[in-house]
């Protein structure tokens, strides 16, 4: 699903956020990406939702080399991607119900569609009791679960998460985790960039070590 | 498509609402801008039609001097009746001259009545064939008559009318150059609103493009937003000049038809009225594309 091969990203003349990284996520895997801050982990994932090109390197995910998408591609592709962040990112003045079915109306799905699958995905993360309230109402874990239903709203192949469990307490990052767990049971290929050891050690799944931009051999 | 249309406009209109103090600064340049634009267009179409009815009922004015000849009255009298070009003729007496002047100008009638002579000629009043207004013969038929003894002026309408056509082309010219000019400061004041509205909602906009939203679906809301601010604006501005119209009509309508010879002012055609009303919304629509162009 992701292959990274000779991944090199610098920022100005001799800041390298990645340097020479090859690695690669097999189709319905659920990875860990960890390592110290500053050690390429975002970078990694910024250039995996096009939001940066690397400067030199190889990545394919989803099939395609994302180096050579045109504006219109990248956003096909995004399509077909899920983003959990640590700060949610939710939009404060709708309703947990509209932050999720927010996207089903931008990617121009029926109606009927778009609401039944957007109830379906907050009954899903556990959410049904406060689809009508607004994300500052709502706790730390109830957020992330709405940015989760989200993500998971679109049914894309594969679900990138950038520290999502960084802004909460270890039981609700652990019950993030689950439903992470869950998500990839169900086929979904998901990479998690985080850099808590403990709740990578109590999930038990491949870890991939950035350091300083490289990848620590397993 | 229709969804999409649907999508873009509730969007704006939220965002309008949210946004409503920067949106009425907009809203009031571009009722400005179309405003003056319709001033210009009102007065020039007006000047239009007036200087078409005028043309169409030229005359040639013969001023005569007090001591004119009973001779010289008769060559003059003689020139006009002789001439292709003229359709009728009537002489007007000092009597005559001063009892228009009267009617025309009640309000002066007193201080004329007041001088010790009666100090309006007499004259001859041609008036001309159809068609002949533009003809070469009317400008010869006048030079003769200028050099007629006992003629102290003669007065050819087409030549002031001329000078009319030249002056509302422009008036017409300064309106267009004034209203382009704030038609700019318009849509760089609704580019500068959508920003503000743009920023407002940069963790939406973020959203839309990492779910991989069109740009088009992102942009839309933004130009709509433009162009209702635009539409709004020009709805405004028309209501203004239609009640600035309608409260000048009454007040001195009757007064300028009489001293334009009849010519009823009018407010602008419906057609123009759809065309500024679209313009402003053109002004909004560019304004809301330049800032939506920071979307990328």
């Amino acid at each position: 699903m992701i292959q990274a091969e000779a991944l090199t990203k610098l920022y100005g003349t001799d800041v390298y956020a990645l340097r020479d990284v090859s690695l690669s996520v097999e189709k319905g895997e659920f990875a860990f990406l960890t390592g110290p801050s500053g050690a390429g982990k975002t970078t990694f994932l910024r250039l995996l939702i096009c939001q940066d090109r690397p400067t030199s390197g190889r990545l394919v995910a989803a099939g395609r080399d994302l180096a050579e998408l045109s504006r219109g591609q990248i956003q096909a592709y995004r399509r077909g991607i899920g983003f959990v962040f640590q700060d949610f990112k939710l939009i404060p003045g709708k309703t947990v119900f509209e932050n999720v079915i927010f996207v089903p109306r931008i990617l121009g799905l029926p109606d009927s569609h778009q609401i039944r699958h957007t109830y379906q995905v907050l009954k899903w993360v556990g959410l049904q009791h406060c689809i009508n309230a607004y994300p500052p109402q709502i706790s730390g874990g109830e957020q992330q679960r709405v940015a989760i239903a989200r993500a998971l709203v679109s049914e894309p192949a594969l679900i990138l998460a950038d520290e999502p469990t960084g802004n909460l307490d270890p039981d609700l990052a652990l019950e993030i985790m689950n439903l992470f767990r869950d998500i990839n049971a169900s086929g979904t290929t998901v990479l998690v960039a985080t850099h808590d050891r403990e709740l990578i050690r109590r999930v038990g799944r491949r870890t991939i070590t950035l350091t300083q931009g490289r990848v620590l051999p397993a | 498509m229709m969804r999409a249309l649907q999508y873009f406009f509730t969007e704006a209109a939220v965002s309008l609402w949210r946004g409503r103090r920067a949106g009425l600064v907009s809203i009031i340049t571009i009722t400005t801008a179309v405003f003056v634009l319709g001033v210009f267009l009102i007065l020039t179409s007006n000047l239009d039609r007036a200087t078409v009815a005028w043309r169409a009922a030229a005359e040639v004015s013969v001023y005569l001097r007090d001591q004119i000849s009973t001779e010289e009255r008769a060559g003059i009298e003689r020139l006009l009746a002789e001439s292709p070009v003229v359709a009728a003729r009537e002489y007007v007496s000092k009597d005559d001259a001063r009892r228009r002047f009267d009617e025309l100008f009640p309000d002066l009638a007193a201080a004329a009545a007041d001088l010790p002579d009666n100090p309006f000629p007499a004259s001859y009043e041609a008036r001309l064939r159809g068609g002949a207004a533009n003809s070469q013969s009317v400008e010869a038929l006048v030079r003769q008559l200028e050099r007629q003894f006992g003629v102290s002026d003669v007065q050819y309408d087409r030549r002031w009318l001329d000078r009319l056509a030249s002056v509302t082309a422009v008036v017409r010219w300064v309106g267009i150059a004034l209203a382009f000019v704030l038609g700019a400061a318009a849509a760089l004041t609704v580019a500068n609103v959508v920003r503000l509205a743009l920023y407002a909602r940069r963790d939406e906009i973020e959203i839309m493009q990492l779910v991989g939203a069109p740009l088009a679906h992102i942009r839309g809301p933004f130009v709509a937003e433009g162009l209702l601010q635009g539409g709004a604006g020009a709805g405004l501005a028309l209501l203004a000049l239609a009640g600035t119209y309608a409260a000048l009509d009454a007040r001195y309508g009757v007064t300028v038809a009489r001293m334009v010879g009849g010519v009823v002012i009018q407010f602008l055609p419906l057609s123009l009225g759809v065309v500024l009303v679209l313009g402003g919304m053109a002004v909004g629509c560019v304004g809301g594309l330049v800032a939506a162009r920071g979307v990328r």
